[in-house]
């Protein structure tokens, strides 16, 4: 979908049937092990008396953050920001700290726990497939999804498109279109007819989680400029000091003798 | 006086020896095996817990208590307190020791420890991750050459033992900034989970607390590592020196203290010192024991005055700080809740060290504590530095 400014993802929760197919097509078109899929639907079960039940499923994958957190914090710069949304991990670059997966406030960036060095530990994540999209085609599930639960587009129609669905049902969604102001803005946006905490959705605010990380370190430099002047004039303070009582001793011990004589 | 140790040069396998090396043994089989078929073969770490038991006590542990020697170093070249040189060279081997197990458990840890050269060539500034890479390797350096004129006395290289030692100073002040910055930087590399890390522990100042706490941790692990050795190498305990420093702890930690419920109160966070349940109870207990206790402790002339009071003080400072590093890299990071349908490899979310994850860092604790008594055998560690140039 070259003529796409914005790629973004529409997952509407109230849609989802629990199918699963687009973690099979995801692990197909990736060729990724079905026990290590890069994208998992989780349930929050049976909720309520009988004959009153709900249920909900999410379908949980890498959320394309516009100010991505796991780049932030990759030492070596593994992570990239391609500017029509999808977030891009490099293996070649990786040296397995993991520290991504602590930086991203939703868990998504996971790791070969089970591969030696031979066989290579790498990160895994979702990558919105772009050798699909660069053609023109959709991610890989949203092409399988049977009920339409996730559809791809441009992220600004989706906005208007998810909320035009509040508005046209206000009975069935929670008010909210989650992923378009959390954490600066996800190409990940969230419709949901039960509270999205209960979906696994963690309450990130509208600031990236990122950006007080990047503040401190901008600091780095005058503080090591500023603290080094102050331990700098410290030290020559304290041995003009240590010097002027030296020489004070001295002159007292030899009192006779003028210290400076007049020319 | 103090009495100078036997250059022995001959090796003897004391019974102590031979347990370090069956302890380094079992760390060096079990990194094979890591090695061959991945971490999750040796520890527990998971998805849900990335970092575990090796941060804590390899990264967070290993680097608060090489703080000694940045912070006996200031103390003697840049305030000219030259009574503590004596202490200089035995905390400048800590530290640097410290530095050098962190590294080596690092290359366990690592996904890819044999791209650890990346660090030179794919840099992104604004990782809190890389920052401390740089930051270990330049102060291990730094160390490395403070304590340098100890290798060239043993070799009789005098000049150039004399050459370090005239830009001694600007080195200092050099190691003093870097140190500073990569004490606070393990604060930082917390900042990136505010969610994640409850309010109790999570600041924008956390690298202010850290800095401070270091020095305490500092000081407290140069009593210790004094205390110990005076015992093991059986010489003589500089208990005045020890007394002075001692006097300095109550001081820093009441800054620390005042600035860390100072904190609380600004952020309004004050509501969850006692609503935490468990993260109440390890606030507490991290302040209590590594702070309240060691003040009243350090302000007691008795306490500071015996050789025992002195070691017992210090011990407990150092247990209370290293549970706040603990508390800060693990006890107190909340991970994603379980979901009813976990995949496969989400499924671990509870997090406890596996034996084999321990033993590995129990090894290299081991091998750097050899390398200390080797160190100490071969070299003139605790000797006067002053005294062996005038011979």
């Amino acid at each position: 979908m070259p003529d796409i400014k914005q790629h973004a993802f529409l997952f509407d929760a109230s849609r989802c049937i629990d199918c699963r197919a687009c973690m099979v097509a995801c692990s197909v078109e990736n060729k990724i092990d079905m026990d290590k899929t890069r994208i998992w639907v989780a349930g929050v079960g049976l909720k309520g008396i009988f004959p009153r039940l709900t249920r909900a499923t999410m379908v949980y994958h890498c959320m394309h953050c516009a100010a991505p957190d796991c780049l932030s914090a990759c030492p070596v710069g593994a992570y990239t920001k391609r500017s029509d949304g999808p977030v891009l991990y490099d293996a070649k670059k990786c040296i397995g700290c993991r520290y991504c997966m602590n930086a991203c406030p939703f868990g998504v960036p996971h790791f070969d726990y089970d591969k030696g060095l031979v066989e290579g530990a790498f990160i895994d994540k979702c990558t919105m497939c772009p050798q699909r999209i660069d053609n023109g085609l959709e991610p890989a599930c949203v092409a399988t999804c049977p009920t339409d639960a996730l559809v791809f587009g441009e992220r600004a129609d989706l906005v208007e498109e998810a909320h035009s669905r509040i508005q046209a049902h206000p009975e069935r969604y929670v008010d909210h279109v989650y992923g378009e102001k959390e954490n600066g803005g996800t190409s990940y946006l969230i419709l949901s007819h039960v509270p999205f905490a209960e979906l696994g959705l963690p309450d990130v605010g509208t600031k990236p989680v990122r950006d007080v990380s990047q503040e401190v370190m901008g600091l780095t430099i005058p503080v090591a400029l500023g603290w080094g002047a102050v331990l700098t004039g410290l030290a020559v303070g304290v041995q003009m000091v240590n010097q002027k009582k030296e020489a004070q001793a001295k002159q007292s011990v030899d009192v006779e003798v003028p210290s400076e004589k007049p020319e | 006086m103090k009495m100078k140790i036997a250059l022995n040069p001959r090796l003897r396998l004391s019974p102590f020896v031979l347990v370090l090396l069956a302890l380094m043994g079992i760390a060096f089989v079990v990194s094979m095996v890591r090695y061959s078929i991945g971490i999750g073969a040796i520890s527990n770490l998971s998805n849900a817990y990335p970092w575990g038991f090796w941060v804590s006590f390899d990264l967070y542990t290993g680097i608060a208590i090489s703080s000694g020697a940045f912070v006996i170093t200031s103390l003697v070249y840049i305030l000219e307190l030259d009574q503590f040189r004596p202490l200089i060279r035995p905390t400048l081997l800590t530290g640097f020791l410290g530095y050098a197990m962190e590294v080596i458990a690092l290359l366990v840890d690592l996904g890819h420890p044999e791209r650890i050269w990346h660090y030179f060539i794919y840099q992104n500034f604004t990782s809190f991750l890389l920052a401390i890479g740089l930051y270990v390797m330049i102060y291990a350096a730094i160390m490395l050459v403070e304590f340098a004129p100890a290798i060239f006395e043993r070799l009789k290289w005098q000049k150039l033992s004399a050459l370090i030692k005239r830009f001694m100073k600007p080195l200092v002040i050099l190691g003093a900034v870097i140190s500073t910055l990569h004490q606070g930087s393990l604060g930082a590399l917390l900042l990136i989970q505010p969610e994640k890390l409850y309010p109790l522990w999570w600041t924008p100042i956390l690298p202010v607390l850290f800095f401070i706490s270091a020095i305490s941790i500092g000081l407290a692990m140069t009593i210790l590592e004094s205390s110990l050795s005076s015992r093991y190498f059986k010489r003589g305990l500089e208990i005045h020196l020890l007394e002075k420093l001692a006097r300095g702890v109550p001081y820093v930690l009441g800054i620390y203290l005042a600035v860390r419920f100072g904190q609380l109160l600004l952020a309004g966070d004050l509501k969850y010192l006692f609503s935490g349940g468990l993260m109440s109870i390890l606030f507490w207990l991290e302040i209590f024991i590594g702070a309240v206790l060691p003040i009243v402790l350090f302000s007691l002339k008795r306490v500071r005055q015996s050789p025992k009071g002195l070691l017992l003080s210090s011990i407990i400072l150092l247990f209370g700080m290293i549970l706040n590093r603990f508390d800060v890299s693990w006890f107190a990071v909340r991970h994603p809740d379980p979901l009813t349908y976990i995949p496969v490899f989400m499924k671990n979310v509870k997090y406890i060290p596996s034996l084999a994850e321990i033993s590995v860092s129990i090894g290299i604790f081991s091998a750097g504590i050899l390398a200390f008594g080797l160190a100490v055998k071969y070299l003139p560690v605790f000797e006067d530095p002053e005294k062996e140039l005038e011979q």
